[in-house]
């Protein structure tokens, strides 16, 4: 699928510091329609709002963890094609692989640079 | 350097030996007055940490609207280098987590052999299945290239 710049992405994190970095990044990358949430809970009701072409997700959140939040999108009908990056302190194996089984599109560890993100995306959008 | 760390070895057992014995000469509500002014400093540490991000996002953010263009590219690079390296934040903030949880679990057990109630907010019982350990310690956690690497394999 092609990328469209206009499409509305939604940055899901608890930390606004991590939501302000992401949002820049995007900017610069094109992409200034972003919206954000600060937790799966909020962001799933956004998403039952609004299309969103594009999730980038934390994990690690209260009271839906990004993962939680992944499984509930790929088990809804209408959200479950959304293109959904996890990026995510969190590196074990098992949760990488996890994430992958449930249908994550890519997967980023923090810290990250601006390249990773944009390759991340790109491999998405087969750019 | 290997010398090093022994001699701290030692000094570090002569001090924990001094710790051990001002600590149990302190009473248990003595204890959890140090624990709980311990979470109030990491409280701080967080605080701070986030202050500090957002007044150098602030001043990136600033710097972004007026690079010059024919050294735009760099100035850019150089800036964007500078917001992704904010995301300290969010690593102090999850470990600082992470101690204040276990310190929860020093108090809940102090208080609970003082005889008082031990629950503080504990997880539910069906908390996903998935160990959630936040940032791993420099050198004990994957990078980019080997989750790439767990990606294509899986």
């Amino acid at each position: 699928m092609a990328v469209n710049h206009s499409m509305p992405v939604l940055i899901v994190d608890d930390y606004k510091t991590m939501i302000r970095i992401i949002r820049n990044l995007l900017k610069q990358l094109g992409f200034a329609n972003v919206d954000e949430a600060g937790d799966g809970t909020a962001a799933l009701n956004m998403m039952r709002e609004k299309d969103y072409g594009l999730v980038i997700s934390d994990w690690n959140m209260e009271p839906m963890t990004g993962y939680e939040l992944l499984r509930e999108v790929r088990a809804d009908d209408r959200l479950s094609r959304t293109p959904f990056i996890m990026v995510t302190a969190e590196s074990k194996t098992e949760n990488v692989i996890a994430a992958k089984k449930a249908g994550v599109n890519n997967y980023i560890v923090k810290p990250f640079n601006a390249a990773t993100l944009k390759s991340k995306i790109d491999a998405i959008f087969g750019e | 350097m290997p010398e090093r760390g022994k001699l701290s070895a030692r000094r570090g057992l002569k001090g924990r030996a001094g710790v051990k014995h001002r600590a149990s000469s302190r009473s248990v509500s003595e204890e959890i007055t140090v624990l709980v002014n311990t979470l109030r400093e990491l409280a701080a540490i967080r605080s701070t940490a986030e202050d500090a991000a957002a007044r150098i996002l602030d001043s990136a953010e600033g710097l972004l609207a007026f690079a010059d263009k024919e050294e735009a590219k760099k100035a850019e690079d150089a800036i964007l280098a500078i917001m992704t390296a904010c995301g300290f934040h969010d690593l102090v903030g999850q470990r600082v987590t992470k101690i204040t949880k276990s310190l929860d679990q020093v108090i809940a057990r102090h208080l609970s052999a003082a005889g008082k109630s031990g629950k503080r907010g504990e997880r539910p019982a069906d908390a996903a299945k998935l160990r959630l350990d936040g940032p791993g310690l420099p050198g004990k956690s994957q990078d980019q290239a080997h989750i790439d690497a767990l990606f294509r394999e899986n």
